[in-house]
């Protein structure tokens, strides 16, 4: 009894070391990956242009209050000009830069339960639309389209308001809700789910992302460098093979 | 923050509407968990049945399951495209983003809480009393609601009150599953999650109604208890659950 309680306890022992060691051990003297925080559209190519940052997704709005409340990030990016440039005049990040654009669209499940062939059948038709809160740049963006297209009185047949646009997207390629309006860039990654309808050229907001290093960042130098692979022809690629638009000239 | 401005953040129409939306869909809630879980907890306490573990373990699993795992099991059982999902639609039923999906959230996450402590209340009765009723010519129902009930009641009102107390602060399930939207799916929980970055003030006060009520819901419990094992002999335990949410 005690010899197999002692062989525990060396076995415990045994875990517990390897498990701290290998803590110290996994990145000697490598610099340490970036806390980077960014609008939830940009999971996909975030992802998979550099894995080795630690990311948190989100809706840009409750980024930014994290951010605000003291949350220790290096870099963030947000899918509207507001969000950045709050916290920029609040002194909390450097000044931001816009690094891409995106186009809002409708999307409807693959079985389109609601028979939604274009935006104008949303008042038309009984449908369970699901948007973005209006707080969230998506759902900003949202009303916007909405106004513009003189459909404003679709709202009433908003069924549930989500933190952020993966959440529209999710619920509509489980097929609970029967339409969202989300970016095209989000459609992509569950083509296999849902059908895209467009919005108008005309009636696009200007969707334009800004990307700003944490003033408090104690990695200053690492945040700056991942910007600018942002700004970089191999980050701009990478955004535009997920369907995100190029730099806006004018702008910035 | 002062008092006056708490009150004036619950005086928002968010605010307003969550408190509404939550008692309403709790009082459903906890009303079908009293109404199915306690014939549930009576058959368990007293029939050897080899179903009765597997039961049991399935009324229990809600407490140990992460709130996300039970708004995908809800989504995947009930959801437009779930397994009963079609049935439900047949029949007319929706429960896609409304007052329901709400209900069924809450009924799945609280009424472990209820149906663990009724069992162990039915347990505890005194066995010789049930069957002196039965011999004075009482039928099985004339036991239950006559002998049983009213003997179990301190246990039962104990859980009841700790599954209501779960039910008020339900998230995880609820946002997954019925979404989040004012006057409707919004309960307290999630008004608080959205007011966290648009007023904070507002959100702070929805918190503070949820702290009070829930210490209201704690408290009662142990009056309820102390009150029953004054009054009356069988001393049901509340069982000691954890209060996860």
């Amino acid at each position: 009894m005690r010899g197999r309680l002692l062989a525990i306890a060396g076995l415990v022992a045994v875990v517990a070391s390897a498990w701290l060691t290998s803590g110290a051990t996994a990145r000697p003297s490598a610099t340490p990956p970036l806390t980077i925080y960014a609008a939830a559209s940009l999971t996909e190519v975030f992802k998979a242009l550099d894995g080795a940052q630690h990311f948190s997704f989100a809706g840009s709005n409750a980024l930014e209050t994290q951010i605000r409340n003291g949350a220790p990030v290096d870099v963030f990016a947000s899918a509207a000009p507001l969000n950045t440039q709050r916290l920029f005049k609040a002194g909390i990040v450097d000044k931001p830069v816009t690094f891409t654009a995106n186009r809002l669209a409708l999307i409807v499940p693959k079985s389109n339960p609601a028979g939604i062939r274009s935006i104008y059948d949303l008042r038309s038709k009984p449908v369970k639309l699901v948007v973005a809160a209006p707080a969230v740049p998506a759902g900003g963006y949202t009303l916007s389209v909405l106004r513009k297209m003189g459909l404003s009185s679709v709202l009433s047949k908003v069924v549930s308001r989500e933190s952020d646009v993966k959440a529209v997207t999710g619920k509509v390629a489980l097929g609970q809700a029967d339409a969202g309006f989300v970016y095209v860039t989000d459609a992509r990654p569950v083509s296999d789910q849902v059908s895209v309808i467009r919005i108008p050229a005309w009636a696009q907001p200007r969707v334009r992302y800004e990307i700003a290093v944490v003033t408090k960042s104690p990695n200053k130098t690492a945040a700056q460098a991942w910007v600018r692979m942002i700004l970089s022809a191999k980050g701009q690629t990478a955004l535009k093979h997920a369907g995100f638009l190029p730099l806006p000239k004018a702008s910035s | 923050m002062p008092p006056g401005e708490l009150v004036s953040a619950l005086q928002s129409d968010v605010a307003k509407d969550a408190l509404v939306v939550t008692f309403e869909t709790n009082l459903i809630a906890l009303a079908l968990i009293l109404v199915l879980g306690t014939p549930t907890a009576y058959w368990a306490a007293t029939r050897q049945s080899r179903f009765r573990d597997l039961v049991v373990t399935l009324i229990e699993l809600p407490l140990v399951l992460p709130p996300a795992v039970a708004g995908i099991g809800l989504l995947a059982a009930f959801g437009r495209l779930g397994l009963l999902g079609g049935t439900l639609d047949t029949l007319g039923i929706d429960v896609a983003f409304n007052k329901v999906a709400v209900v069924l959230a809450v009924t799945f996450v609280a009424s472990p809480f209820y149906v663990r402590t009724a069992v162990s209340a039915f347990e505890a009765l005194d066995p010789t009393l049930p069957a002196a009723a039965r011999t004075l010519g009482a039928g099985p129902g004339g036991v239950f609601f006559r002998v049983a009930l009213p003997l179990a009641a301190g246990g039962l009102g104990a859980g009841a009150a700790l599954a209501f107390a779960r039910g008020l602060g339900e998230f995880g399930a609820t946002i997954m599953f019925a979404g989040s939207l004012q006057g409707v799916t919004q309960t307290l929980s999630l008004a608080i999650y959205e007011q966290f970055d648009l007023d904070f003030d507002v959100a702070l006060a929805i918190s503070a109604v949820l702290v009070a009520t829930s210490a209201a819901t704690l408290l009662s419990v142990k009056l309820v208890t102390r009150w029953r094992s004054t009054s009356s002999s069988p001393i049901p335990s509340v069982a000691s659950s954890p209060l996860s949410s």
